[in-house]
């Protein structure tokens, strides 16, 4: 009996030191992030990963910070490799969270990052594969402010090939702005990004 | 009830009151894990990710490549250390023996700048690390008509046979080129045609996403070429779903693309007549019923949880009748023919086990042609099967071996007037191994072997193949290919004569490459050494020939490639430069000579603008060769006399109407150059004893193209310029 009782308090200690642990280290590596040092925040969050094999937000977090480095990246050789990185992660939380809206942002993002790498050879495919994301993201999450700027700023982006009405995409970008001011995430750690790159894009929209 | 609830509060406290105990209790049996990580060459690597596998204890690592952090856990762990482009490492450690240490990581030879094996083979599309044509450029390149086989041409190392349409790779001839798509043999990949005009690929660039074409030193994995392999891959998921339209000066195409879950399906028809465009510009040719066709191709594709099942059927019926001219003719002779066609494939690839990968299939072709010349009636019938089944295992990223096994069924029936029968049966089986290592980022090797056996020539074959590859500098790379090709004489001999040995060729080629951003320069040395080429004693291989495998030649020469696209905004071009030192003593052939297919240098330059202000594409492509080799029998010695110069200069322009209307224009020979491929002559002299001769021409100098292309799809984005 006693042996039982030791074994079940051990459990609950485990679990409940382990939840801190997750809070803590989810925690420190949005902040390491915020603080600009993005491959140690990748290396945390990869770290996490590989404990929380039922979560998707770490390895979101790997692919996102991969894929952002990929746009920053000032050799053009590296992209492919943070961008591979940040699929490999994203394909991971896509098996634990499969048909989220969120993740499906950050795979329109990776296409977007194959079409910077080499848009002769990348642009017809992956803008058609980038818009099924966001058509999808869509379908799931009508309101998800990153969904809709997101798919604004893309098409925005692709205006002058595509002849698309930039004026409509314009007002897409007001609403998402007012769509950030009522989202509430699920959790403090879930994704809440965007909004300041969206009021940018708004401003460049009234020039 | 109280108590319970009492009782239960007491547990709870005692659960918080033990986890005060037992937290702190594993904190303070923490172990220091420390180190340094660097690459092959000693330098430190900041950045580094270092961690015990399932828990949170790790580091990063700092400018000077030293890592430090503490763990709780004990025992037998697997540390981790991962970092962008790097293979990762899982290092078993046991934590209480563990021992400050330096690890060095190695490159990952996954990455782009990577050396790959580039000797011999041009890549098209997305997939190939350099690729040399983009998928767009199949279809945009001007004067190729949206046939694969045309764009390739502008590729050094292939040769402008105008009056066949077909390639001819490197001093060897058309049927030297083995076709396959999805791997799977494609034994009629043109075409019907009559003498002298040029046939066009069967395959719509549209359902292909990968194209490889190789001009020599192939893998193992293919068989029965003497010069050059043309890998074709379908498109593996659609991107959405749509309907096109084309509306063409030739004729009608309608394709639709539907998307479900898990699988997909592209169904693309075409109907082509020449007679109102022959109608309204005169031709060099006599039609009496100008070109026709009713094709088709499908696609349906399946995706498994991990694996792929493609299937691919094309539907092709053709006809013409037309009036050819002879020198030794006193009349035109009519020409009249008809041509079925049809081919399926099946294909497997999915991956099981640890790291293997298995692709397997099967394909039938059946070719159909039934021709009248005059009175006689020739009618001709192919069944051609193959079985593949080819098995790949990674032992790591560095060491690959794939093996596996083909299996080839053609049986061929011709009947000359229901009185003279010809045709045969034969089966080639083949086996072979191959294995892909990396030394280094820099330095790779693919060596491999293949045995094959032809029970209609009763005869084993052994061809050893190998390729090396050396990155020189970070934007250059050197390639040696080595190999030993054989394949079974041609349709045209086996029908008459089994008593065959296979026809060989050896080739040796060096190749360098360099690519930096939006260039790519290619150089490449071959030398092709021929034996065991057919001769025959008589005009044409016929029924009653004398035949030998006592033929002999070579090709040597040095091709050039450069493509550009960076030096002007929205520009892109390439230049192709071959020159070729080719003789061959085979056919019915007096000495070993230049054939008449081969001109000592070609030259392509195929450029591409796109003009934002007019939403237009402009292309234009020359091509230029030397004058190729004939045989004027006035002259004592076989084979002396070359053709003039060739030229052809062809424009095209893409006009977007909307973003998914299209209007296309082109105009291939916009000079009217009047290019001359060969001369005819009689087989007897005049009362002056001169033999009189006629020159073979195109059948119009001028080729005019106008179409309109639709496009309905869902994102009102997607257009037909890749069809174009």
């Amino acid at each position: 009996m006693t042996k039982i009782f030791t074994m079940i308090a051990l459990f609950v200690c485990s679990l409940l030191s382990a939840q801190t642990l997750y809070e803590k280290g989810m925690g420190n590596a949005l902040t390491v992030w915020k603080s600009g040092k993005s491959a140690e925040a990748s290396a945390l969050f990869e770290r996490i990963a590989t404990v929380e094999k039922n979560n998707w937000l770490p390895n979101y977090y790997v692919a996102f910070i991969n894929t952002v480095e990929a746009f920053k990246a000032e050799d053009k050789a590296k992209i492919p490799a943070y961008l591979d990185k940040a699929q490999k992660a994203l394909d991971e939380a896509a098996i634990i969270s499969p048909n989220n809206a969120e993740i499906m942002v950050v795979q329109a993002m990776i296409y977007t990052g194959w079409i910077v790498q080499d848009p002769m050879t990348n642009g017809m495919k992956y803008s058609n594969k980038a818009m099924e994301q966001y058509y999808k993201a869509q379908v799931i999450a009508p309101n998800n402010p990153r969904v809709v700027s997101c798919k604004a700023e893309f098409e925005i982006g692709g205006a002058q090939w595509t002849g698309a009405d930039v004026k409509s995409l314009c007002k897409d970008m007001e609403r998402a702005i007012k769509l950030y001011a009522d989202f509430k995430p699920e959790s403090p750690f879930h994704p809440t990004w965007g909004l300041e790159r969206a009021q940018e894009n708004l401003k460049s929209c009234s020039k | 009830m109280k108590t319970n609830l009492q009782a239960f509060l007491t547990a709870n406290r005692l659960v918080f009151t033990l986890c005060v105990f037992l937290f702190p209790a594993a904190v303070f049996s923490q172990t220091t894990i420390s180190g340094k990580v660097t690459d092959q060459k000693n330098n430190p690597l900041a950045g580094v990710n270092i961690y015990i596998e399932g828990t949170y204890d790790g580091a990063t690592t700092t400018e000077t490549g030293d890592f430090s952090f503490e763990t709780t856990t004990t025992g037998n762990q697997v540390m981790v250390v991962s970092y962008l482009a790097f293979e990762t490492l899982n290092l078993p450690v046991v934590i209480e023996n563990y021992q400050s240490q330096t690890i060095k990581l190695k490159a990952s030879v996954n990455t782009l700048d990577a050396v790959y094996i580039s000797a011999g083979t041009f890549e098209a599309g997305e997939k190939a690390r350099v690729s040399v044509l983009k998928p767009l450029d199949i279809v945009t390149t001007a004067g190729s008509a949206g046939d694969i086989v045309g764009a390739l041409q502008t590729l050094p190392g292939t040769q402008t046979v105008g009056e066949s349409g077909r390639l001819f790779v490197r001093g060897g001839e058309s049927d030297e080129t083995q076709t396959f798509v999805d791997g799977l043999r494609v034994a009629q990949p043109y075409g019907a045609s009559a003498n002298n005009l040029p046939t066009r690929g069967r395959f719509s660039p549209f359902l292909f996403s990968g194209i490889s074409f190789s001009t020599g030193g192939y893998s193992a994995e293919y068989g029965d070429a003497l010069s050059s392999v043309l890998l074709l891959n379908t498109i593996e998921e659609p991107e959405q779903e749509q309907t096109d339209i084309s509306l063409m000066t030739v004729g009608l195409g309608l394709g639709n693309t539907q998307k479900w879950n898990k699988s997909s399906l592209s169904v693309n028809v075409a109907y082509i007549d020449l007679s109102p465009y022959q109608a309204a510009i005169p031709q060099n040719v006599k039609w009496n019923r100008p070109f026709q066709s009713l094709s088709g191709e499908t696609v349906y594709r399946y995706k498994f949880n991990s694996g792929m099942l493609k299937m691919y059927a094309a539907f092709d019926g053709s006809r013409f009748d037309l009036n050819q001219e002879s020198i030794n003719a006193p009349f035109v002779s009519r020409v009249d023919l008809k041509n079925n066609n049809f081919y399926y494939n099946a294909s497997y690839k999915g991956k099981f086990g640890s790291n293997w990968q298995i692709i397997s299939g099967l394909s039938y072709g059946l070719g159909d042609t039934k021709t009248k010349v005059d009175t006689d009636r020739i009618s001709s019938t192919e069944h051609s099967s193959h079985l593949k089944l080819k098995l790949k295992k990674s032992f790591s990223d560095r060491v690959k071996v794939s093996f596996g096994g083909d299996y080839f069924i053609t049986k061929y029936d011709e009947d000359f007037n229901k009185e003279f029968g010809s045709g045969y049966d034969s089966n080639i089986g083949a086996v072979y191994g191959e294995a892909d290592i990396f030394f280094s980022k820099e330095f790779a090797a693919k060596a491999g072997v293949r045995i094959s056996n032809n029970d209609l020539l009763h005869q084993t074959a052994v061809s050893p193949r190998a390729s090396l590859a050396y990155k020189v500098s970070g934007s250059s790379q050197l390639s040696l290919a080595y190999g030993i090709f054989e394949q079974a004489p041609k349709q045209d001999y086996l029908k008459y004569n089994d008593r065959f040995e296979n026809e060989k060729a050896s080739h040796y080629i060096l190749n360098y490459q360099y690519t930096a951003d939006k260039r790519t320069l290619r150089a490449e040395l071959y030398y092709k050494k021929y034996n065991d080429l057919v001769k025959y004693d008589t005009d044409m291989a016929m029924y009653n020939s004398n035949f030998a495998n006592d033929g002999f030649g070579y090709a040597k020469g040095l091709d050039l490639f450069w493509r550009d696209g960076k030096s002007v905004k929205f520009l892109e071009y390439w230049l192709s430069y071959s020159y070729i030192d080719s003789k061959r003593d085979y056919r019915n052939y007096v000495s070993e000579v230049t054939p008449g297919f081969i001109a000592k240098q070609n030259i392509s330059l195929v450029g591409k603008y796109f003009i934002l202000d007019w939403k237009s594409q402009v292309g234009i492509s020359h091509s230029f060769n030397t004058g190729r080799p004939y045989n004027d029998p006035n002259q004592t010695q076989f084979m002396s006399r070359k053709t003039k110069t060739y030229n052809n200069l062809s424009v095209n322009w893409a006009y977007l109407l909307t973003q998914q209307k299209i209007l296309y224009f082109s105009i291939s020979n916009v000079m009217g150059t009047k290019n001359i491929y060969n001369y005819e002559y009689s087989n007897t002299p005049d009362a002056e004893g001169v033999y009189s001769r006629r020159a073979i021409t195109p059948s119009a100098d001028r080729f005019f193209f106008v179409g309109f292309f639709w496009t309905i799809s869902q994102d009102k984005k997607k257009n037909q310029l890749d069809n174009l």
